[in-house]
């Protein structure tokens, strides 16, 4: 069954060079077929927006008849996905994966996830807390991670408050989350999200 | 009390009575008449008196795999001729709705189509061969990207009713992937995203190899009996039986304990599917005191023995160096290690505390006696229920010793073989006994403190007694034949008490539960 296997993907990347509308790209990183990069632009009207986002893509050995293996390796800061090591939470990635799904589709829908996040049933449940308590706050804090992690255009942003954000702002944190940092004797600069 | 399988006279469910039963109901009637005018007995009206029924017991029958499948069968064509439709659509409808005839027969006469669609069956006349129409040109298979020719189609491709076509190869692997990586079996969907579609049987035999078509068959046999409220499998390693029960409902669980034997020799409990009984103690009891133990008890153990606890906030403290002079990590509190005082009232003697009786240092140790009070509780029963537990766990040894002492006996009194097996009785008593021992000790923990728990507990003292001395007699060494004589009455008496002692601890509290008069310090 591995021919089908490489049929099928070799025929899945060719289809997606050829397909210049979607703006999706699936590219090799090695001489492999069954580890590739996959990459989409941020949609619009999201936090997400002019940033470009870039995915681990694993081939496993039963594809298609098992879901295919998806990460960020942009960082996200997202619901459904961990704001640590890219872990995508996805029904069509687990039970939901149906053989006729292919790796382009599958990009689409993490594509329309970072428009649709589920709170509910959350890969990083502080990012999801921050999404349902302060939608405001998030955005921000998800608009700066794109910027500083996908390239996203920077403009000078404005905090809540009207003024400047500051730099814990950004991150997501609160004073009080940095100043557990600094109280223990780390510089400002070193706290984890601060430092960039 | 009765673990034959003569099914001729099976009854599923006095639920699941029908109008076909004819029969079966006037045998159950019968049965029924003859039987005690017993409220747990109408429970179950076909299944045929034990001698001594305790209103407690439950009854059951041991059943073969064979039993089972014959009882999916019948099931399944009763519902093919209600409802006029293919059996394997019978199949997969009973399967939707876990086996609830009843419920599938109210939804399925309320609105057919979306009973059939629900289950995955739509349209309701769907063949098990494809009568959609074969493409007219060439085909790619979705899945593998194959190409077929107009010709090969129908040797090469297959579609059920909803019509997505795929390569039979690609059925093939798709099928076997379910049954044997993700053991699924009855609700294997189509392979077509969004399409919910079940697979059915008859395609499945087509597609896949004989040993996983048997898979798929142990897989359906499995889903059955986990959703059969009624049948439990035997939990013991490789015993292929399984057990019905129809009176231990999960809401009867807070009355009664259905301790079943199987046909292999061993006993269960049908409530929780605990591998051996653990009467007089509930399955709510005894989930809960094993999660207690699963965390605890080592843990309370070494706590027990290497840490004190802050007089101030009562954290945990272990001391691993340094001096007597302990400052709390969370509450900064400063003390003394040895008296347990306020290291203030120190003064100069550092390092040497000679202030045990004064007054603070008192006051400080009363509240540490406090937080350990409710651990050396917990250790008491645990440490008690451990000992029995391991007292149990040496029966094999003890049957071994109890057999050589048997044969000394054989040889240097004169006795017969028949004569000796009082010896081996009474270590079926001993070993029985400390299993109820052990499960009592569970009980006591749980109980709240009142007079019932107190009589509870005499009874519990009195067979722990009786239980060490005929462990004392049956460890005694044999001198000569005059003694013999004499342990021989003395440990048949003895184990004759024993197990008076454990029926009436077994009794009173069983009949507790009916009775309702075990007050747990749990919620409910």
């Amino acid at each position: 069954m591995s021919d089908a296997r490489l049929r099928r993907v070799q025929k899945e990347i060719k289809d997606c060079a050829k397909d210049k509308t979607s703006n999706i790209s699936i590219d090799m990183i090695d001489e492999s077929p069954f580890h590739l990069i996959g990459a989409f632009p941020g949609p619009p009207d999201t936090p997400y927006e002019g940033g470009y986002y870039e995915v681990d893509i694993v081939i496993p050995d039963a594809y298609p008849f098992q879901p295919v293996k998806m990460k960020f390796i942009t960082k996200v800061y997202h619901p459904n996905v961990s704001s640590a090591s890219g872990a995508i939470c996805l029904d069509i990635l687990k039970d939901a994966w149906s053989p006729v799904l292919t790796l382009k589709s599958t990009l689409i829908s993490l594509q329309s996830l970072l428009c649709e996040p589920v709170p509910n049933d959350p890969q990083d449940a502080e990012v999801a807390k921050h999404y349902l308590a302060d939608r405001e706050s998030f955005n921000a804090t998800a608009k700066h991670w794109a910027q500083a992690y996908a390239q996203a255009p920077v403009h000078k942003q404005k905090a809540i408050s009207g003024k400047l954000a500051t730099d814990a702002e950004m991150a997501g944190l609160s004073e009080e989350n940095v100043a557990g940092f600094t109280d223990m004797g780390f510089p400002r600069e070193q706290v984890p999200w601060l430092a960039h | 009390m009765s673990s034959d399988g003569d099914n001729d006279d099976f009854v599923y469910d006095d639920e699941y009575e029908y109008d076909d039963g004819f029969d079966q109901d006037e045998e159950a009637d019968e049965i029924d008449s003859t039987s005690e005018p017993d409220v747990y007995d109408a429970l179950s009206p076909a299944i045929e008196e034990a001698p001594q029924k305790k209103p407690y017991d439950v009854t059951w029958k041991v059943k073969t795999l064979q039993e089972i499948i014959d009882m999916q069968n019948k099931e399944i064509k009763k519902i093919q001729s209600v409802l006029e439709v293919p059996p394997s659509s019978a199949a997969v409808l009973l399967r939707h709705y876990a086996w609830n005839s009843e419920k599938l027969q109210e939804q399925f006469w309320n609105d057919p189509a979306t009973a059939l669609q629900e289950a995955g069956l739509s349209p309701p006349s769907s063949p098990t061969t494809s009568t959609q129409p074969l493409p007219s040109g060439p085909f790619e298979c979705p899945v593998c990207c194959m190409d077929y020719d107009a010709a090969s189609l129908e040797k090469n491709t297959y579609a059920m009713g909803c019509g997505h076509r795929f390569c039979k190869d690609c059925w093939t692997e798709y099928l076997t992937g379910k049954i044997k990586a993700e053991g699924e079996s009855g609700n294997i969907q189509c392979m077509e995203d969004g399409c919910s579609r079940i697979v059915r049987e008859e395609v499945i035999d087509e597609m896949v190899a004989a040993d996983v078509f048997k898979k798929y068959h142990n897989l359906l046999n499995a889903a059955f009996v986990a959703d059969s409220p009624n049948l439990r499998w035997c939990p013991h390693p490789d015993c292929q039986y399984i057990i019905e029960c129809n009176q231990a409902p999960t809401r009867m669980l807070d009355q009664l304990v259905p301790t079943v034997e199987c046909k292999c020799g061993n006993e269960l409990c049908f409530g929780c599917g605990h591998p051996a009984s653990h009467r007089p103690v509930l399955c709510r009891v005894v989930k809960m005191w094993e999660k207690k133990c699963a965390d605890d008890s080592e843990t309370a153990n070494w706590l027990q023995a290497n840490t004190k606890e802050c007089g101030k906030c009562n954290s945990t403290i272990e001391k691993n160096g340094g001096c007597n002079h302990m400052t709390c990590k969370k509450c900064k509190w400063e003390f003394c290690w040895v008296c347990m005082g306020p290291w203030s009232e120190h003064g100069t003697s550092w390092y040497q505390c000679n202030r045990f009786d004064e007054k603070s240092g008192v006051d400080a140790r009363d509240t540490q006696a406090k937080s350990r009070a409710s651990l050396d509780r917990y250790l008491h029963y645990f440490n008690r229920w451990a000992n029995h537990e391991h007292s149990a766990k040496l029966d094999a040894e003890f049957y071994k010793k109890t057999e050589k002492k048997m044969e000394q006996m054989q040889n240097s009194g004169n006795l017969s073989w028949i004569e000796v097996q009082f010896a081996k009785q009474a270590v079926d008593v001993v070993i029985k006994a400390r299993i109820t021992l052990k499960w009592s000790y569970c009980m006591a923990f749980y109980l709240k403190r009142n007079n019932m728990t107190e009589l509870f507990e005499d009874n519990q003292r009195d067979l722990e007694r009786a239980v060490e001395n005929l462990g004392y007699l049956l460890e005694q060494n044999i001198i000569d034949t005059d003694s013999i004589a004499k342990l021989r009455s003395d440990i048949t008496n003895q184990a004759a008490y024993v197990q008076k002692r454990h029926d009436i601890l077994m009794d009173d509290t069983l009949k507790g539960y009916l009775e309702r008069r075990w007050e747990f310090a749990i919620p409910t």
